[in-house]
């Protein structure tokens, strides 16, 4: 079985057009050797040249893209090899698990038919006729936990998890030597994550194959792989064993990698993301003035048995049964769940965005009004942080334009620009003056959302709701942006209502957690309570299932 | 605000023209490295021109049949005659400078107007959904699956002859496939966060459509302009030439007319027909080499197909 190795690899893309950048060195003489048999993970930031470094590996870049140096499965170098000889070699020997099953598969398809397509590519004696070919499909089916009679489906019918297994047994078909896994987790909830990462694992190394795995997340890595690899601007800045990379980088970067995610129970990190300019003290100081003013507080937000009910197709679908909240003045709820599980339907009924059947929201202890100047009057103290920061700005507003959107919208009476400029230095964009001219595009992730965040701060918000504010963003940018909020709590007095699959988000900043499993919130209580001492089977599945570092390298 | 002193302090909206005029002064410098599209406005400018002042070219008398007893008819192109002359011993080539006029405005207007109608109808089709989004869209489905052609022959036939009517009629029958191509573009700008934003931050449907959803669809429509405005000169000969235009004004359309009445192609007068027919073929190619041109810059995913 042969390894992999890339000696001196530089990647270079060239460009042309309206944003011409010139050249670009994606990859930046990069050495690295996965052993025979072995596990490597290659973890950075989106950008840093990771994903270009592992499709050079079967000659799957476009045309501009010119590599130098040598990459090489076992001896063979592969760019002396003719097309058809590359051809042989890709996915018989080595193949892709790529990244957003989603869009890898086609949807015209069973995924049947396109597990056997790579078969039919690639005859051998195993699977000879196509008899033995459906065979064959069946089998990696079973092996990926997969039910035989899937093959039949077409991958709309199917989850993400399913369609990731199938993306592997596609992988797997041919028994190649070596997989390449490109982010095989991402936008998988926690629980689906760790089954599919257990599962990998158990295959690997049953059948000792070598394994090449990208992610941006480090405990990802920590959980399945044996070396690790982290790479920034194109560079390898280091490598080494999994638990040492991980428990003691050498690099300042990857010390801040490693320390992006945190272990929960750790009381270091608790009310404390890692930020980039270290000042962490000044949130500890929030916690505690915090607590002291903890008796006064006032219900800001409250639920009461609020019920959204979904007409799909003459089903009826409850996405949010009998749910109470109460979210007091100043105070940061996580609400915490599998995705699919009604949080972000929650949400938008709490911020009358969403028709509800049953049960009344109260904001500040009156009932959501219906519409007209009410609703308006309510629209400016409650305000809504997305996801994905590129998709909620528009493209061709300037920051001013976007800030200024709901000061328009509200005909603010004072000076419009001195409010954009003071929400802006409340979202740490200083100096304002420098980002009124900006579009979005030539933001980076970070300052995107901490835009989105200024856009909500400058109708000066009691009450923010944050839909995944993180989950899109570079583990660097996370603590800071989870920072901000802490932050913003102190200063402003804000109550926030923060969504998340992530416990170690809740660990971070939340005040108090609410657990949410099919529409049903089952457990509520304060963080340390919650999560060190869970109490409904299903958090502590959800805690078993999150990777964690430590947990991995042990 | 202390760290105002130290970087020049300009106003949000001076800073938002400058970009917005680099923007245009981008697109310029992006529209003259396409040969193609360029040629084609130097066409139309060229042709813009000679169309305005008709007047001072070609002096109406020119026109006068009164004034012509003695020019022969049918005379084939030649140093005295240019471009000819037709069965009433007019100068062809004046004929066609008249027409000029005629087809570029009903052109341009007609287009206008279906651009108008298919833009407004479009976004309100995409942005009300339920029974509002759904009756607009049948009234689109309807003009769509009518034959625009007979709809306008007994509109230009009811209302009264004219330039007007022509334009009327072609504005009317054509924009339903614009509505369907902005509908769309609508309901994919329509899913985007950022109107999602707008409604948290309390917007209502007319700071949505005006700000988010009309910017959203612009780039679209212009392209569309372009392409449509050859299909309404071409409607504009055609109606025309089937004579339901206003005789008294020149068009080329009504000169086509006139060839085929006095059946000039079985009888050799070669030039009656050709002429005016290219020069239709050559307007509308201009207009569609620009609208591709335009389209290719505003639409980055056709670049360097």
């Amino acid at each position: 079985m042969p390894g992999l190795t890339f000696e001196d690899v530089s990647i270079t893309y060239s460009t042309s057009g309206r944003n011409d950048r010139g050249e670009v060195h994606a990859v930046k003489n990069v050495s690295l050797t996965l052993p025979e048999g072995g596990t490597l993970g290659i973890a950075g930031e989106s950008g840093s040249g990771k994903s270009t470094l592992a499709m050079s590996v079967l000659r799957l870049l476009p045309k501009n893209a010119k590599i130098t140096g040598r990459v090489a499965v076992g001896d063979t170098d592969i760019s002396d090899l003719s097309f058809g000889q590359m051809r042989a070699l890709r996915w018989a020997e080595a193949s892709i698990i790529f990244q957003g099953a989603m869009h890898s598969l086609n949807p015209v398809q069973t995924v049947g038919a396109q597990i056997t397509e790579a078969l039919a590519l690639h005859v051998t004696d195993k699977w000879k006729t196509a008899q033995l070919r459906q065979d064959r499909v069946k089998e990696l089916l079973t092996l990926v936990d997969m039910p035989a009679d899937k093959t039949a489906s077409y991958p709309h019918e199917l989850s993400g998890g399913q369609k990731q297994r199938v993306m592997i047994a596609m992988a797997l078909a041919c028994e190649p030597d070596i997989i390449i896994a490109d982010e095989p987790t991402t936008a998988l909830d926690v629980i689906v994550q760790k089954q599919i990462l257990d599962m990998i694992a158990k295959l690997v190394s049953e059948r000792g194959i070598s394994m090449l795995m990208i992610s941006h997340d480090l405990s990802v890595l920590a959980t399945a792989c044996d070396q690790i690899a982290i790479m920034r601007y194109g560079e390898v800045i280091e490598v080494g064993d999994a638990r040492e990379v991980c428990l003691n980088p050498k690099e300042e970067y990857s010390q801040k990698l490693a320390a992006a995610f945190p272990v929960i129970g750790d009381t270091e990190s608790r009310m404390r993301p890692v930020t980039r300019h270290g000042d962490q003290p000044e949130d500890a100081e929030a916690k505690i003035d915090f607590a002291d003013d903890g008796p006064k507080r006032e219900v800001l937000l409250e639920a009461d048995k609020l019920n959204v009910t979904y007409t799909s197709s003459g089903f009826k679908v409850r996405a949010v049964k009998d749910v109470d909240l109460t979210l007091h003045r100043g105070e940061i709820i996580a609400l915490v769940g599998q995705s699919g599980s009604g949080k972000s339907t929650l949400a938008r009924a709490l911020l009358a965005l969403q028709d509800t059947d049953g049960g009344e929201v109260r904001f500040a202890g009156e009932k959501l009004p219906a519409g007209g100047r009410e609703l308006k009057a309510f629209r400016k103290k409650a305000q809504l942080v997305f996801q994905d920061p590129s998709a909620a700005l528009n493209p061709k507003l300037s920051v001013y334009e976007s800030i200024a959107e709901g000061l328009r919208i509200h005909r603010y009476q004072g000076d419009e620009a001195e409010a954009v400029a003071q929400a802006l230095t409340d979202a740490e964009l200083t100096p304002p003056e420098r980002y009124f001219g900006a579009i979005p595009q030539e933001l980076s992730g970070g300052q995107r959302q901490r835009v989105v965040i200024a856009g909500a701060l400058a109708l000066g918000p009691e009450l923010l709701i944050a839909d995944e504010p993180v989950a899109s963003l570079d583990a660097s940018v996370r603590g800071e942006i989870l920072g901000l909020l802490l932050k913003l709590r102190k200063k402003l007095g804000l109550g926030a209502l923060v969504i998340t699959h992530d416990l170690g988000l809740a660990w971070n900043i939340a005040d108090s957690v609410a657990v949410m499993f099919r529409g049903e919130i089952v457990e509520q209580g304060p963080t340390e309570e919650v999560l060190m001492n869970p109490q409904h089977e299903y958090t502590q599945q959800l805690l078993d299932s999150a990777p964690s570092i430590r947990a991995g390298a042990a | 605000m202390s760290a105002s002193t130290q970087t020049p302090k300009r106003s949000p909206g001076s800073v938002t023209w400058a970009r917005r005029r680099n923007a245009v002064a981008q697109f310029w410098r992006e529209f003259v490295q396409h040969r193609a599209g360029l040629t084609g406005l130097i066409f139309l400018i060229a042709i813009g021109l000679i169309a305005a002042l008709a007047p001072i070219i070609a002096p109406s008398h020119l026109l006068d049949v009164t004034q012509l007893l003695d020019q022969p008819k049918f005379a084939p192109p030649s140093l005295e005659h240019p471009l000819g002359t037709d069965h009433q011993g007019r100068q062809l080539w004046v004929r066609m400078v008249w027409g000029a006029q005629v087809s570029l405005m009903v052109g341009v207007a007609a287009t206008l107007m279906s651009m108008l109608i298919g833009t407004l109808v479009g976004i309100a089709a995409g942005h009300f959904t339920g029974w509002v989004g759904g009756l607009l869209m049948r009234i689109i489905d309807f003009f769509l699956v009518l034959p625009s052609l007979i709809l306008a022959i007994v509109l230009s036939a009811v209302l009264s002859r004219g330039v007007l009517t022509i334009i009327i009629a072609i504005g009317v029958t054509s924009w339903a496939g614009t509505a369907r191509v902005v509908r769309s573009q609508t309901l994919t700008v329509e899913s985007r966060d950022y109107i999602a934003r707008a409604r948290a931050l309390g917007a209502g449907h007319w700071h949505i459509i005006i700000k988010h959803l009309l910017p959203g669809v612009m780039p679209l429509v212009l392209a569309n302009t372009t392409l449509t405005v050859g299909a309404a000169i071409i409607a504009e000969s055609t109606l025309s030439f089937l004579g339901l235009g206003d005789a008294t004004q020149q068009s080329w359309g009504t000169i086509l007319k006139n060839a085929m009445d006095i059946s000039a192609a079985t009888s050799g007068y070669w030039w009656y027909v050709v002429i005016p027919g290219l020069a239709i073929v050559l307007v509308v190619l201009a207009f569609t080499l620009m609208g591709r041109a335009v389209e290719s810059i505003l639409n980055p995913t056709l670049r360097s197909r």
